[in-house]
């Protein structure tokens, strides 16, 4: 298997007051090429750090453990900025992640860093715009637009680099439900279309619907590693992690807890129904 | 019944710059009964925290008026800050309003303001703090110290207190994880039950206001499009996604089974009266 | 209103003016307030008034708006001419009042004076007018790069990114401000009235919580800086090239002219 970041015995803990915190314990995982990744856990479970030892901004706090990118040892400061390059990553606030006032500035910010031509940028950042429809605002000022917006531009920037990898720490956490879904469907489209690897951390279930694993993480620990119906017809164990359960899913697993004989692995809204029709032998009408 | 609040052709819009998207209000008109839960839903934009503004004096209509148990709140300029202690506005992300070095000395900020002190000032933040389940333990931590839900309804009990008569919530739940989700809204509920205040919440979750209000003020490019029961509102599925809103999903579950099989009721909003449907149609057959 | 900061006082038009190179535009605005300021009277300060009045034409920024400008400090344009009213030493004793004289010269004195600071201002304004502040901020950090000799171009590319994200985040922290003003307002704060140290501690729960988030921006957009690869500007080569034209050679060699027409006017007169 090609496996782009590989993740061994990795530990992270720091000192609070004295006292030894640890928020990643031990944890091993490969992120395949090309692959769709979601780490899903519950505030606090480790999922921000964990996405920040993948490019290096965290190193593991274990001498054994190690973060590989491409076979980079994360901990080699010689290559952090090629790391960085090939992990691309997007944070929660999109109003913390741009620096410049004018939106085709600030996509040029990392092509400027990786010291390309002009000429390269320009075709970077405008290739970038185009790819999550912000072409058109290419001169606005991101302080005039919409969360959803701010965010694609966010993304943009971080694409202008071409990463191999994406790595974005609950992205759609401040976005409404329209900038939620524009911002998931450039995503998925990243990955199916471009064989971007994508790894999305997040607490919402329904975000990991698309993906080709799931990851679940509490307290620093894997506690169910597989696809996405897998881990999702468990609904016990993501309950007791603290998990956001869309209504669909919870309607199913309501459904059988009162004793209808029915699947819990769905989180559509068609698939739901389906799994219902089913069950009721609502069908044959 | 006698309204508490009364909004009569209500029109606000902000001046300046054009290229700005900001969200005005046009010629608003409703009225809402004392101890009614009202959820106000709309997209990004279509005038809700312009509204909500409105109600507690922090922004002066530009024309019509804004009555509280029938009188104008501008009716003496000077006592605008007591409109504000008798309709309490919590902003969103309220934790980020948290200043004072310990817990109790935030939740005091508001009492303090109304000119309570001493014993009676301890009394008020107390008697608040039992009511919503905040922890004695809690009042000489520094609020920076506490996690995100924590914050979270620190900051609202610190509006709670006051006592205001008409609560307004905006996207009180946002950015929670469901265990905070839960314990926000049980402190509404509790508050609410406790000294009979009228709520009004301002969510995108259309699930919530399902389970949640009594009514729903629907909120579309400025104008008010829909002021009815949640019922009502939901029933009317269609209008509600041509300006960009939605039912709640188990509705949309249904639907979805009721285009094959048109027996299936599409008239439920909450999960819990979808499982008690469905049950129902499964023990009893279709004529359930 | 300060929100709109980030466009400064850009007024946006395509006049030449507009599109000349912004270094130009600084350097040129320096060459005219050196020599405004090295005119001797009233007679020469003509030349500067004539090349003024044709740039605020070819800018194409109405009228209206460098009267704004001008308005904003009147009352310093008035000050400084009444001071220099009773400079005034020789001519005609037109008034006295008590120990104070006007006399002709005094009054030509403080319309050359007033006249000299209007000027100053209607120049700048166009800079300002014609320029974004982005655009200031890349010609500043170009005009500086000689510094390179010193060894201080890491100093220079601190400079500029510090103009940049500050253009970047005034207005969201002036946003944040109201919002954290509306918040504690509805917590019944009073901002408005009151003594002056009253005021001044009512502003204590604004500045606690914008102070905090803050600093938690500023730490969350250097990691953000970080991810996408900056290293403190070591190899970054700017998308944006700053370019000269012909017409900033011609825009120039004008403004020469008339600076040279100063030194003409100073010397016969």
């Amino acid at each position: 298997m090609d496996n782009l970041i590989e993740i061994k015995n990795v530990s992270f803990s720091f000192d609070a007051e004295g006292e030894k915190r640890d928020i990643i314990k031990n944890l091993n995982l490969n992120i395949e090429r090309s692959s769709f990744t979601v780490i899903l856990g519950h505030n606090g479970s480790g999922k921000s750090t964990l996405a920040k030892l993948m490019n290096g901004l965290y190193k593991p706090t274990n001498a054994d453990g190690s973060v590989l990118v491409d076979g980079i040892d994360t901990k080699d400061e010689t290559s952090e900025i090629e790391i960085r390059r090939k992990v691309g990553m997007v944070f929660q606030n999109p109003d913390n992640q741009l620096v410049a006032s004018i939106v085709e500035d600030d996509v040029a910010f990392g092509p400027e860093n990786l010291g390309l031509t002009p000429e390269k940028s320009r075709e970077r950042v405008d290739e970038a715009l185009k790819a999550v429809g912000m072409y058109e605002f290419r001169k606005s000022t991101p302080h005039h637009l919409s969360g959803g917006q701010k965010q694609r531009i966010a993304i943009a920037g971080i694409i202008a680099m071409r990463p191999e990898c994406l790595i974005l720490d609950e992205p759609t956490a401040m976005l409404d439900p329209k900038g939620r879904a524009e911002v998931m469907s450039i995503i998925t489209r990243f990955n199916r279309e471009n064989g971007m690897t994508i790894v999305l951390i997040t607490h919402f279930m329904e975000e990991a619907e698309l993906a080709d694993r799931v990851v679940l993480l509490s307290d620093g620990e894997i506690i169910s590693d597989g696809t996405p119906k897998e881990i999702f017809s468990d609904i016990k164990t993501l309950k007791s992690t603290g998990l956001d359960v869309p209504q669909t899913t919870e309607l199913l697993y309501q459904l059988k807890k009162n004793g209808i004989d029915i699947d819990t692995d769905a989180i559509s809204v068609k698939e739901t129904a389906a799994r219902i029709s089913a069950a009721l032998h609502l069908e044959e009408s | 019944m006698a309204s508490i609040i009364e909004v009569k052709n209500l029109s606000y819009t902000y001046d300046g710059d054009a290229q700005i998207v900001k969200d005005a209000i046009h010629d608003i008109s409703f009225s809402i009964e004392k101890g009614e839960i009202v959820g106000i839903i709309g997209h990004t934009g279509s005038g809700k925290s312009t509204l909500i503004q409105h109600l507690n004096g922090l922004l002066k209509p530009a024309s019509g008026e804004v009555l509280l148990n029938g009188k104008n709140i501008w009716d003496d300029p000077k006592n605008i800050k007591d409109i504000r202690f008798k309709v309490g506005l919590v902003f969103q992300y309220p934790e980020y309003q948290l200043f004072e070095e310990t817990v109790f000395a935030d939740i005091a900020f508001g009492p303090k303001n109304m000119g309570l002190t001493g014993d009676e000032l301890k009394n008020r933040v107390e008697s608040i703090c039992d009511t919503v389940g905040i922890k004695r333990e809690y009042f000489d931590k520094s609020p920076f110290d506490l996690s995100g839900g924590e914050k979270r309804r620190v900051a609202i009990a610190g509006v709670m207190a006051m006592k205001p008569e008409v609560l307004i919530l905006d996207e009180p739940i946002a950015g929670l994880d469901p265990k905070g989700r839960h314990e926000v809204s049980a402190m509404v509920k509790n508050y609410r039950e406790k000294f009979g205040a009228t709520v009004i919440i301002v969510s995108h979750n259309m699930e919530d206001m399902a389970s949640l209000a009594d009514k729903l003020i629907v909120l579309s490019g400025g104008k008010l499009v829909m002021y009815d029961t949640a019922y009502n509102v939901f029933s009317k599925g269609d209008m509600l996604s041509e300006i960009g809103l939605s039912v709640p999903v188990v509705t949309k579950v249904l639907k979805l089974i009721n285009e094959k099989n048109n027996d299936i009721r599409t008239d439920i909003f909450t999960l819990k009266d979808a499982v008690e449907y469905l049950c129902a149609l499964s023990a009893g057959g279709k004529n359930a | 209103m300060l929100k709109d900061i980030t466009f400064g006082q850009y007024y946006e038009s395509n006049s030449i003016v507009h599109r000349l190179d912004p270094r130009t535009k600084i350097l040129v605005l320096i060459l005219d307030i050196v020599f405004l300021f090295l005119t001797k009277s009233i007679y020469s300060l003509i030349v500067p008034a004539v090349q003024t009045v044709l740039i605020l034409i070819i800018s194409k920024v109405p009228a209206k708006m460098f009267l704004r400008n001008i308005k904003t400090i009147l009352p310093i344009i008035i000050f400084t001419s009444i001071i220099n009213l009773f400079y005034g030493n020789s001519g005609t004793v037109l008034l006295t009042v008590w120990y104070f004289t006007i006399t002709t010269s005094g009054i030509l004195r403080a319309v050359y004076m007033g006249s000299r600071i209007i000027l100053l201002i209607l120049l700048s304004s166009v800079l300002t007018y014609t320029t974004t502040p982005n655009d200031i901020t890349d010609a500043i950090e170009s005009l500086l790069s000689f510094m390179r000799i010193f060894r201080l171009q890491n100093a220079v590319h601190m400079l500029a990114m510090m103009m940049t994200i500050a253009l970047r985040f005034i207005p969201t922290l002036v946003e944040e401000t109201e919002k954290i003003m509306n918040a504690q307002k509805a917590r019944g704060a009073d901002l408005e009235n009151g003594r002056l140290i009253e005021r001044i501690k009512a502003l204590i729960p604004i500045l606690i919580p914008l102070l905090i988030s803050s600093v938690r921006r500023a730490y969350e957009l250097a990691e953000a800086m970080e991810c996408r690869c900056y290293n403190g500007g070591v190899g970054r080569v700017r998308m944006k090239r700053l370019k000269y034209s012909w017409a900033d050679l011609w825009a120039a060699f004008i403004n020469i002219m008339f600076c040279g027409g100063i030194i003409a006017i100073n010397t016969l007169i």
